[in-house]
C-alpha cells in the first residue's frame, strides 16, 4: 500500500470513528431525554409542602436549548430564575393562594402558594448566556450552549 | 342504568333512554395537542348545559378509572347530549393500540343514534406559538356545505401534511364507513394547554353546529384553566410522544 493510499485509509477510519462517536452521543442524549420524560412522568404535579411543579418543554435548537415553562396565574413580578452548575431553579409566587379542594377531593387543605422547580440540562450553564422572555403567564428561555473544544 | 352494550372489548352504558333530532352531530373530544378539543367539549357541555347520558369503559384497553362528578361514579369516556349534539368527552387519552378499535365502535354507536356529521376539534402544535397573539384555524372536512361554513368562519382548507393520533384515526375510519366527517384545528402549544386556541377553534365549529357559544369566558379565565388543566396535559404527553407526535412538523415529500 502506497502512503497515499494509506493516509487515505486512515482518514476513511477517522472519519467512520466520528460518525460513530456522534451516533452515540446522539443516542445518549435521547436515551437521557426519554429517561428524563419519564421522571417528569412519575412526579407528581404538586407538593404538600404548598408548591406546584411548573409544566415546561425543551427544544434543542443545536447551539441553544429553549425552554418554555407554564406559570398561568403567577404574579410576573416575583418570577425569580437562578442557574447553579446545570440545574436551573424556577419560583414564582401565585397571584392568589390555590386550594385543589375547590375542585378534587385530592390536597386536602394543602394551600398552594407558588411554582417551584429544578430542571437539569446536560451541560453547565452560563447565566451570561442565558435570555428570558415573558409572556402571558409563560416564560421563554434561551441558552446558549458552550462551545465544543 | 337503562342499557349496557358490549363492542367488542368496550362496553358501552346508556344511564336513559335518549333520542337524537336530525340533523344531529357527534363531537369527539379527546386529549390531543394543546388539550384544545377538550378544553373547548367542556366549555360546550357548560354552556350549551349538555346532560351527562352516558359512559364507556374497557377493562382491556383503559387503565381502571372510575371518575366521581358531583358524587356520581362515571366512566372515564362520557357521553353528553342535547337534542341534535352528542359529545364524546375524555380527560384520559387511551393507549394508541386502542384507537382503531375504539373508532370503529364510536362510528358504530353514532350510526345506531343516528349521527348524520362526525365533528373533532383538536390543536395544530406550531412552534412559535409562544410569539402568536392571532391564531389560524384549518379545516379537513368531507361535506361540502361545512366547507362554506367554515370559510365563512375564518378557517383555512389544510391542504397538505401529516396528522398523528386519534383524531387522524378517526378521519380515516369516518371515511370507510362512508360518515360525513370535519375536522377543526386551531394553531396551539404542543405541550400545554391552550384555553385561547379552544376559544378560537369552538368559534368556528359553533356555526357549523349551528349554535351560538360565548367564548369570553375560556379568554378571560386562560390562566385558570390552563392551572386546572394541568395534570390532564402531563399525563398526555408521553402517549403523545410515543406516537410520533412531531411527525405533524413534517413536510410531505410528495403533494
Amino acid at each position: 500500500m502506497s502512503t497515499d493510499e494509506f493516509e487515505r485509509f486512515w482518514r476513511k477510519i477517522r472519519e467512520i470513528e466520528k460518525k460513530m462517536l456522534e451516533s452515540f452521543r446522539e443516542e445518549e442524549e435521547q436515551i437521557l431525554r426519554e429517561l428524563e420524560e419519564i421522571r417528569k412522568a412519575l412526579t407528581p404535579s404538586w407538593s404538600y409542602e404548598g408548591y406546584l411543579r411548573p409544566l415546561y418543554t425543551m427544544r434543542d435548537l443545536g447551539d441553544e436549548y429553549i425552554l418554555y415553562i407554564d406559570l398561568p396565574n403567577a404574579d410576573q413580578g416575583s418570577i425569580d430564575v437562578k442557574f447553579k452548575g446545570n440545574a436551573i431553579l424556577i419560583r414564582a409566587k401565585l397571584k392568589m393562594q390555590h386550594r385543589f379542594s375547590e375542585w378534587s377531593g385530592q390536597g386536602g387543605e394543602t394551600v398552594f402558594t407558588e411554582y417551584r422547580d429544578v430542571i437539569t440540562l446536560p451541560f453547565d450553564i452560563d447565566p451570561n448566556y442565558v435570555s428570558l422572555r415573558q409572556r402571558k403567564g409563560m416564560i421563554e428561555l434561551r441558552i446558549k450552549k458552550p462551545k465544543q473544544v | 342504568m337503562f342499557r349496557e352494550v358490549d363492542f367488542g372489548e368496550f362496553k358501552l352504558t346508556e344511564y336513559e333512554c335518549f333520542r337524537m333530532k336530525e340533523p344531529a352531530y357527534a363531537l369527539l373530544a379527546m386529549p390531543d395537542t394543546g388539550l384544545v378539543g377538550v378544553i373547548g367539549a367542556s366549555h360546550l357541555i357548560k354552556v350549551l348545559n349538555l346532560k351527562e347520558v352516558g359512559g364507556m369503559d374497557s377493562y382491556v384497553y383503559l387503565p381502571p378509572i372510575a371518575v366521581i362528578s358531583k358524587k356520581e361514579i362515571r366512566l372515564p369516556i362520557r357521553i353528553f347530549a342535547s337534542d341534535n349534539l352528542l359529545v364524546v368527552y375524555s380527560e384520559f387519552m387511551p393507549p394508541p393500540q386502542a384507537f382503531p378499535a375504539l373508532s370503529r365502535v364510536l362510528l358504530d354507536y353514532f350510526e345506531r343514534k343516528g349521527i348524520s356529521h362526525v365533528l373533532m376539534a383538536s390543536g395544530l402544535a406550531v412552534q412559535n406559538r409562544f410569539e402568536l397573539s392571532q391564531l389560524k384555524t384549518y379545516y379537513i372536512t368531507t361535506k361540502l356545505e361545512v366547507e362554506e361554513i367554515l370559510k365563512g368562519a375564518g378557517a383555512q382548507p389544510f391542504e397538505n401534511g401529516f396528522l398523528v393520533g386519534p383524531y387522524a384515526l378517526m378521519l380515516k375510519e369516518a371515511l370507510r364507513a362512508e360518515m360525513p366527517v370535519t375536522l377543526v384545528m386551531t394553531e396551539s402549544f404542543l405541550e400545554f394547554p391552550d384555553p385561547e386556541a379552544s376559544a378560537k377553534n369552538l368559534e368556528a365549529l359553533s356555526k357549523v353546529i349551528g349554535v351560538t357559544v360565548d367564548v369570553k369566558e375560556l379568554i378571560e379565565r386562560a390562566e385558570a384553566i390552563r392551572m386546572r388543566a394541568r395534570d390532564a396535559m402531563k399525563a398526555a404527553m408521553p402517549n403523545l410522544t410515543r406516537m410520533r407526535k412531531e411527525y405533524e412538523y413534517s413536510m410531505p415529500l410528495n403533494i
